[in-house]
């Protein structure tokens, strides 16, 4: 068991469609994965079958444990944030933090009360009065009060102002992520999570389309700026892909001679989005 | 066990109007009600003059009457709080599942390491003894606010309140059997708790509809079928209710017995059990075989409860 998460043919079927098609999936420890695709490519239904919230087909074992059957048990060492504000609205905060240092055997009162003093959240506010950005710093709050293996975060800054959304990365970089831990975070804000991520799942039609570490990323694809003179001459390399920006055409290349593109143009690194766009698009190739 | 008085406490919380305000309501209302009557008997004409007259007519009377009067009158004091607890119970049950799936904080509830029978278990709990023994408490403290304002009133008219009634009544005997008859009714209402929580798993939106509707068409159908066959109406699904409600053990009048309070709803219910408020007769009820179909069918509607909730982040 030396994967946090390992999923063999993991398949999740509503009615008539096929949201997780058939995904064989291991994550490591200590890595923090980016699960990125766009809407409806069953981002959250693996999501789900991983923390034990649906039901699935195929082998799935998250830190030795079957989540259909073992929810509660799992829950010990991993922990999610589904969305923003999903912390009941009745609540008062003290509350909340005393029914999960009831419930949640390792869940640290102090931690969780030193990241709230940073916040205008106070002990005696209902959830309900909290502004959403104040109800995502008090959950991550909790999540990074608790020692679990494996974090869960979808969508956690959803709706929320850049100044939060900085904040809360920040905050999950430097106060809880270690190499023990894992974090798996799908958004669909990439550009903002990717300096934090050591490892890329893309995924498309219930497919993963892409899995790779980061650094295998910035080694595999580059992508080459060129005038339009050398556009024809970057064009038989076969780019993965190519746009047009302020009259220089870019190239994605994967796996490319990197000697060969050089006297052609700029080389650079792509960004995620962009390299999302391009194997979205590129599709099977 | 601490997870399980913490998702308790969660209950508690999250119905804190419900479960703790309302008792205390009522409890008020008896208080205004009582100095109401106080100052009306000393202020205006009535049958007696005043307070005064009115107490030396009833040290006049019989100490038996007085006696069954006290013991009637506490009963009759408890069947307001026991209704409210049974309206309480009910919407509280028919929300135990629902709600949090309707706010979606049913998310965060799941992320707690508590499990999907656990947290029924505490709904079914709280409705079964927490809001009960809360409830009684109230009534209780309320039954001794009265008999202590009483006793005041009389004290300050020169009379005394031990020989007039305080040494007639054993209100020991009365709390024990409203207590007994909540925890019995607790048991013998499972079959209907089991069916609110297996609504509120369920219902998309408006659980009371849900809960009402399927019966009473299931009801009607049966009646017409029935009444097709047979040209009569015999025992259905609402015969079937109306037994189960007349047979509860909840005391809903002080002077049960011998079917009188089916025949005040006019219904020609057939009774099993003597409706006498008495700790035996509490009991025949749920030791019964009546009782033991009945668990069975709360069984079923709680595992298929049980089994919706695993189910209820799915989409």
């Amino acid at each position: 068991m030396n994967h946090v998460i390992d999923a063999q043919g993991l398949t999740k079927r509503y009615k008539s469609t096929v949201a997780v098609d058939n995904i064989d999936l291991q994550i490591p420890a200590g890595r923090i994965v980016g699960l990125i695709g766009p809407n409806g490519a069953g981002k959250t239904s693996a999501l789900k079958a991983i923390l034990g919230l649906a039901t699935y087909e195929g082998q799935l074992s998250v830190l030795g444990k079957d989540p259909s059957k073992d929810r509660a048990a799992l829950m010990q060492d991993v922990c999610f944030i589904a969305d923003v504000a999903v912390l009941p609205r009745w609540i008062r905060v003290w509350q909340l933090i005393e029914l999960t240092e009831d419930i949640h055997p390792k869940f640290s009162r102090e931690k969780c009360l030193r990241y709230l003093a940073s916040t205008k959240v106070t002990m005696d506010h209902k959830v309900k009065q909290l502004s959403k950005g104040m109800v995502a710093q008090l959950h991550l709050a909790l999540v990074m009060a608790i020692d679990v293996k494996l974090l869960v975060l979808d969508e956690p800054t959803l709706g929320l102002d850049i100044l939060f959304r900085k904040q809360f990365y920040t905050n999950l970089l430097n106060d809880y992520f270690d190499e023990q831990r894992t974090i798996l975070i799908t958004t669909h804000q990439v550009e903002e999570i990717e300096h934090i991520l050591s490892d890329l799942v893309f995924i498309q039609d219930g497919r993963i389309a892409l899995n790779s570490s980061m650094d295998d990323v910035q080694e595999r694809y580059v992508e080459l700026m060129v005038a339009p003179d050398n556009a024809q001459a970057a064009r038989e390399l076969r780019p993965l892909n190519e746009r047009e920006l302020f009259g220089r055409h870019i190239f994605l290349f994967d796996k490319a001679n990197r000697e060969q593109l050089e006297p052609l143009g700029e080389l650079r690194t792509p960004s995620v989005a962009d390299l999302f766009v391009a194997i979205m698009n590129g599709g099977d190739a | 066990m601490n997870r399980m008085l913490a998702l308790i406490k969660r209950e508690f919380w999250e119905n804190k109007g419900a479960f703790r305000t309302t008792p205390l309501i009522i409890a008020g209302i008896f208080f205004v009600a009582m100095l109401m009557f106080l100052i009306t008997f000393n202020h205006f004409d009535n049958e007696f003059q005043s307070l005064k007259e009115l107490l030396r007519f009833i040290a006049q009377q019989d100490a038996g009457l007085r006696a069954k009067i006290l013991y009637e009158g506490n009963l009759e004091m408890s069947v307001f709080f026991s209704m409210v607890l049974a309206f309480v119970v009910f919407f509280y049950l028919l929300g135990s599942l629902y709600d949090d799936r309707k706010d979606r904080s049913i998310l965060f509830w799941k992320s707690l390491p508590a499990s999907d029978t656990m947290t029924i278990g505490s709904k079914l709990l709280s409705a079964m003894v927490v809001a009960p023994v809360i409830f009684w408490i109230v009534y209780v403290l309320t039954h001794i606010m009265i008999m202590l304002l009483f006793s005041i009133a009389i004290m300050a008219l020169g009379e005394n309140p031990w020989t007039l009634f305080l040494s007639l009544s054993n209100p020991f005997e009365v709390w024990g059997l409203v207590l007994v008859s909540y925890f019995t009714q607790s048991i013998w209402a499972l079959p209907l708790y089991g069916w609110l929580i297996l609504v509120s798993a369920f219902a998309p939106r408006i659980p009371l509809l849900f809960a009402i509707l399927p019966p009473v068409v299931l009801g009607v159908l049966e009646l017409w079928v029935d009444f097709l066959h047979t040209f009569t109406v015999n025992d259905n699904l609402f015969g079937l209710f109306g037994h189960w409600f007349a047979n509860s053990p909840l005391i809903m009048s002080a002077d049960e017995h011998n079917d009188s309070f089916g025949a005040a709803l006019g219904i020609p219910l057939t009774s099993d059990y003597g409706h006498q408020v008495t700790v035996a007769n509490m009991f025949d009820r749920i030791f019964s075989t009546d009782m033991l179909i009945g668990l069975g069918i709360a069984a079923v509607f709680l595992a298929g409860a049980l089994w919706l909730r695993r189910r209820a982040t799915e989409s």
